[in-house]
């Protein structure tokens, strides 16, 4: 095995105090990288001298780092987790960056994903529009027994793209809208696809859309650059599953 | 009463289709530019000979085109409103050149600033041309109208405008009603591109031959 | 104080019926006067917030996350288990109790183990009602695979993200009650203390992790789901933000802390790279269904894989364990990969790692099967590594995983202070020395759907003074507060030299040297002296960014560290204390000849369970004997 590769590079990080305050970029040097880093783990060596330093260290979501909790995300050169396709930012790899280029790194922006701090954004609205139906009303205690009604697989399946949507929002902050309707179109297919989900399934998707345009987010121009943000690749057959069954409730 | 921002849309793409309609009937009457004056001619008679029809046609067409403007609107600033704060870089997602979306809303402008000239230019003109003293009517002023390159220039750059506008929007309305799917996309999206350019080279043949024809 | 497992009596399989129906019950109308506080938002905290608020509680959920989805129960790639014998391979509740003690090396509570087999046929009804899309055979029915310590197939799966999709269940129903107003949700605040008032957990006191505001939460019970200490090790599977701190502030105020030194360490994970690691990534079991781990024969054989012939291979779990072969349970498949390490078989540049191939499973399915069944675990391994394992072996070694130690809880769930409940990781309970594959998801939604709604309510109904009013006005609550802020501006203050990574990172690299996977009385000792020295030198030489008024992860990251500071001194106490092997507690003095864990249970088969006596003072061990009455003690034989 050879030995790993090491580079320099130059980052440009959105630093902002809170919700209130104005951000501003600062720049710093990266240097001695090895390629086989993540991302994350390269902000962390940054960080580390940061604090070393006396100073204050980039704050950015994080946590399973392994591409599944939905955590991380920013803006890294114009795209929504980097520039890999298909993966979470934790996922992207240093080998994925030139020497000496100049990174330039930004929070998920969205009027409803207010800036915490830094890179860290709060995407509680994506809860909020949850909480109005993003699931089956079930209490818990005797349910059916599993096996008592067959899904088609084809369905079943369908289902599961939907619902690998992990809830990162890079979909709103790839939208040139800030637009959910990603977000709230693979819940609404992932519950509307199964034989579970039809007797809530026009009052979900209404009140689910209700909720999506009152937190803020913009419409959808259908420019599908959240399909391809999407970290799960989840596709916008699911954002016109969602339209179909508004064609079907009121308004 | 409340719409969901779905419904909006839809307001937006149905209107957007009546003026599509609109636009294709246009587009069938004044290739008859081809065929002469009096082909020409005969079918601005027809359509003035409509009488009320034609009314309930105009205002049906300018009830579409509000419509259209007014949700757009409402759409598009509701769309700023929703990031205010702009990215320093932001690249384009699917590494394709999607230059049509982005210029929706500039296209459309074009396109409005376009359809008031071009009611000047024709609808509310004095339509006696007349040319070694013959009357040609409409026919006669579409002609010296259109015979300075400038003005001709101009009315196909609208034209392309219109053209790209529509090769978004085509098949931005069968997403919005819920109809398209990962298989008919890519082709809905190329029969777009195709509508858009078709549409706007089928009309702009009809001020390149003005010029090539009666310079 | 005396420990009581408070297990009913009968026959095992009637247990859990019989004391469902001898519980007291509280009226519902009363329970809408009843507070309950659950900490922590994955699988179990969830499950139980949800249900407790359906049973009409008042519930109060928190979670560190800035949304209750993002709990690290999402993580879990491969499957649960649930006994439902859909395959008609010979499976039952019977079974699936016999395996999990089993497999616990025979130290886990008979009965509760029971309890969980039975609760598992359940938790899969719930979870298809709430629309998790399990996979689905062509007829449309469930389908089903195979796990390590198993030899029938009994676990449900949804592609390789089981966790999340049945939290995303478990947050739906949670979001639906939050929606109803039967629960009241506080995100991103930490747990920093518990308020015990009486001898009964009354509240808690949390850190808003925006502003750094402490603020007090009263209740008539506390329940705690915060998951397990995998993280004092620093390089673990766990996520960034998994910590002991809201297990070990319970434990300080009281609660027993049982069998610390069970830890797992799962086989299958992407090796370290270098000092920059800052977690390691699993790779599902479900892999080693397909996937046939070796080494080569010779030491030291340096050649690539794929020019090392067969004859120079050694499949050395096939050779070894013929009837379980690759699925072996993970303690035994992680010591084997050590084994053949230390012998100088390993591979890669490190020497620390073995191969896992899937040649021969793509030239017998096709690729296509491979991709379906491990496509997006492959994909990971990809981006992570940049080596393509259609073409190449994986190369695997073992990560510390998950803690099967944890607060000691009675049958009903509740730890030795009254009012405190304990689910899911957190609690020592069901998986004895070693957890199989695909069990914890299956215990803590068994925790948290179907015991806990249960068990609360007869502390409730049997305890005096337990509905007694309580608010944050009571004065131990104002300590609480000025105790938690004292600490946090005494970590602020230090102002030293070093930073809280780089004493987490020394601290996980002793753990991991010298009570990982496998441990001996010297190293243990040595590391009972230096964790304090490095203890002291925390707090004299840490260094942490920012003040407590801001969104400060720094200080977050301190006062978890300050915790497992405190913390692994138990662990290793545990592990020295503990003079045999079981399970993943691997001790080298005490192994059969061929190499495998050799247990005592003359004189080891109790839960140890360790009471707070101050930090730099030694902790005070209990013991609850174990009997097994229907799963007889035998040699763990995979053979």
């Amino acid at each position: 095995m050879a030995k790993d590769k090491i580079i320099n590079v130059t980052l440009k990080v959105w630093r902002q105090k809170n919700a209130e305050s104005k951000g501003h970029f600062e720049t710093y040097d990266a240097k001695d990288v090895n390629v086989n880093m993540s991302f994350l783990e390269m902000l962390d060596v940054v960080n580390e001298d940061l604090i070393l330093a006396g100073k204050s260290p980039i704050a950015f979501d994080h946590d399973c780092r392994e591409g599944i909790c939905g955590t991380c995300g920013a803006m890294v050169n114009g795209y929504a987790h980097g520039p890999d396709k298909a993966v979470t930012l934790c996922q992207v790899h240093m080998r994925s960056f030139k020497n000496g280029e100049t990174i330039v790194i930004e929070p998920f922006r969205a009027k409803a994903f207010p800036v915490i701090k830094d890179l860290a954004v709060d995407r509680r609205s994506m809860d909020r529009i949850i909480a109005k139906g993003g699931y089956i009303s079930v209490k818990t205690g005797n349910a059916p027994d599993a096996h008592a009604t067959p899904v088609q697989k084809k369905a079943s399946d369908l289902a599961m793209d939907a619902a690998a949507c992990v809830g990162c929002g890079a979909c709103v902050a790839a939208c040139p809208n800030a637009s959910a309707s990603l977000f709230v179109g693979a819940k609404v297919s992932h519950m509307g696809l199964l034989p579970q989900g039809q007797p809530e399934r026009k009052q979900r998707v209404q009140n689910m859309v209700w909720q999506m345009d009152s937190e803020g987010f913009g419409n959808c121009s259908n420019a599908y650059q959240c399909e391809a943000a999407c970290p799960k690749e989840i596709s916008v057959d699911n954002i016109a599953r969602m339209n179909r069954d508004i064609n079907r409730c009121g308004n | 009463m409340k719409l969901s921002s779905i419904r909006k849309k839809q307001i937006v793409a149905v209107s957007g289709l009546a003026m599509v309609g609109f636009l294709l009937a246009h587009l069938s009457g004044n290739l008859l530019l081809f065929k002469g004056p009096e082909a020409y001619n005969a079918y601005a008679d027809f359509l003035h000979s409509l009488g009320p029809i034609l009314w309930v046609l105009r205002l049906g067409l300018i009830g579409a085109v509000l419509l259209h403007i007014i949700f757009t609107v409402l759409i598009v600033k509701e769309n700023r409103q929703a990031r205010k704060d702009r990215y320093a870089v932001v690249q384009d997602h699917r590494n394709e050149r999607s230059l049509a979306v982005k210029l929706m809303p500039y296209t459309g402008f074009v396109i409005l600033a376009y359809i008031i000239i071009h009611l000047l230019d024709f609808t509310f003109a004095d339509k006696t041309t007349i040319i070694n003293g013959v009357d040609y009517g409409l026919y006669g002023l579409v002609i010296t109208t259109l015979r300075n390159p400038l003005h001709a220039a101009a009315y196909i750059i609208a034209m392309f405008s219109i053209g790209f506008h529509l090769s978004h929007a085509f098949q931005s309305v069968v997403q919005t009603f819920g109809l398209s799917s990962e298989k008919s996309r890519p082709k809905l999206m190329l029969a777009s591109l195709v509508f858009g350019l078709g549409v706007a080279l089928a009309y702009s043949s009809i001020p390149l031959y003005v010029v090539a024809t009666f310079r | 104080m005396s420990l009581h497992s408070k297990e009913p009596s009968g026959p095992v399989n009637e247990k859990w019926e019989s004391h469902k129906f001898d519980m007291k019950l509280v009226n519902p109308a009363n329970k809408r006067k009843v507070d309950v506080i659950v900490v922590g938002t994955g699988l179990a905290g969830a499950s139980a917030a949800a249900s407790l608020a359906e049973l009409g509680y008042n519930v109060k959920s928190f979670c560190i996350h800035e949304s209750p989805r993002r709990a690290h129960s999402i993580a879990a790639q491969g499957g649960i288990n649930a006994a439902k014998n859909y395959p008609n391979d010979g499976d039952s509740v019977h079974r699936l109790f016999y395996d999990t003690v089993k497999g616990g090396d025979f130290r886990a509570r008979e009965s509760n183990v029971h309890r969980l087999a039975e609760n598992s046929v359940k938790i899969i009804d719930q979870c298809v009602a709430q629309g998790v899309p399990f996979a689905r055979e062509y007829g449309g029915y469930l389908a089903n695979r195979s796990f390590g310590g198993a030899q029938v197939s009994r676990t449900f799966y949804a592609r390789g993200q089981t966790g999340q999709q049945l939290l995303i269940g478990a947050y739906g129903a949670l979001m639906k009650e939050v929606d109803k107003g039967g629960v009241t949700l506080f995100t991103h605040r930490e747990m920093l203390d518990i308020v015990v008032i009486d001898g009964k957990a009354r509240g808690i006191v949390v850190r808003n992790l925006r502003t750094g505001k402490i603020e007090s939460h009263s209740a008539h019970a506390v329940v705690l789901a915060t998951g397990g200490y995998g993280n004092v090790f620093y390089l673990s599977t766990n996520a960034k933000a998994c910590n002991v701190t809201a297990a070990w502030r319970a434990h300080k105020k009281g609660a027993y802390f049982a069998n610390p030194c069970y830890t797992q360490i799962h086989p299958t994970c992407i090796p370290v790279k270098g000092d920059f690691q800052s977690k390691l990534t699993l790779m599902s079991e479900s892999l080693r269904n397909d996937g046939r781990v070796w080494v080569p024969k010779k030491k030291g054989d340096k050649r690539r894989p794929s020019a090392i012939p067969e004859e120079d291979r050694d499949y050395y779990l096939e050779r070894k364990y013929p009837s379980f072969g690759n699925l072996v349970p993970r303690d035994m498949a992680s010591r084997n990969a050590k084994e053949q390490s230390d012998e100088g078989k390993g591979v890669t540049e490190t020497g620390l790692a073995v191969y896992l191939d899937f040649k021969e499973a793509i030239e017998r399915l096709g690729k296509d099967a491979i991709k379906a069944r491990y496509g997006n675990l492959f994909d990971m391994y990809f981006q992570i590594t940049d080596s393509d394992p259609y073409k190449e072996p994986m190369v695997i070694y073992p990560a510390v995983h998950y803690t099967m130690g944890g607060l000691w809880v009675d049958y009903n769930l509740m730890s030795n202070l009254p009012g405190l409940h304990v689910l899911g990781e957190a609690n020592f309970s069901d998986h004895g020395s070693n957890r199989l594959g695909a069990s914890a998801l299956m215990q803590g939604l068994s925790d948290g759907y179907f015991v806990i709604p249960n068990t609360i309510g007869h502390y409730f109904a049997g305890t005096p003074g337990a509905l007694d009013d309580v608010s944050t006005d009571h004065p131990e609550f104002k300590k609480t507060e000025d105790e938690a802020l004292a600490r946090i501006n005494k970590l602020l203050a230090v102002n030293g030299t070093r930073t809280v990574d780089d004493f987490h990172r020394e601290l996980g690299n002793l753990m991991w040297d010298k009570c990982g996977m496998a441990r001996n009385k010297e190293g243990l000792e040595f590391a009972l002296k230096r964790i304090p020295e490095l203890r002291k030198e925390f707090w004299s030489n840490v260094k942490v960014a920012g003040d407590n008024e801001d969104y400060n992860q720094s200080l977050e990251k301190a006062g978890r560290v300050a915790d497992f500071m405190e913390f692994a001194e138990v662990m290793v106490k545990d592990a020295l204390e503990r003079e045999e092997s079981c399970g993943g507690h691997f001790r080298e003095e005490h192994q059969t000849e061929e190499g495998e864990a050799k247990r005592d249970d003359e004189n080891f088969s109790h839960v140890s369970a360790w009471e707070f006596t101050g930090v730099d003072s030694a902790p005070i061990l209990h013991k609850e004997a174990l009997e097994f009455v229907d799963v007889p003690p035998s040699e763990r034989n995979y053979k």
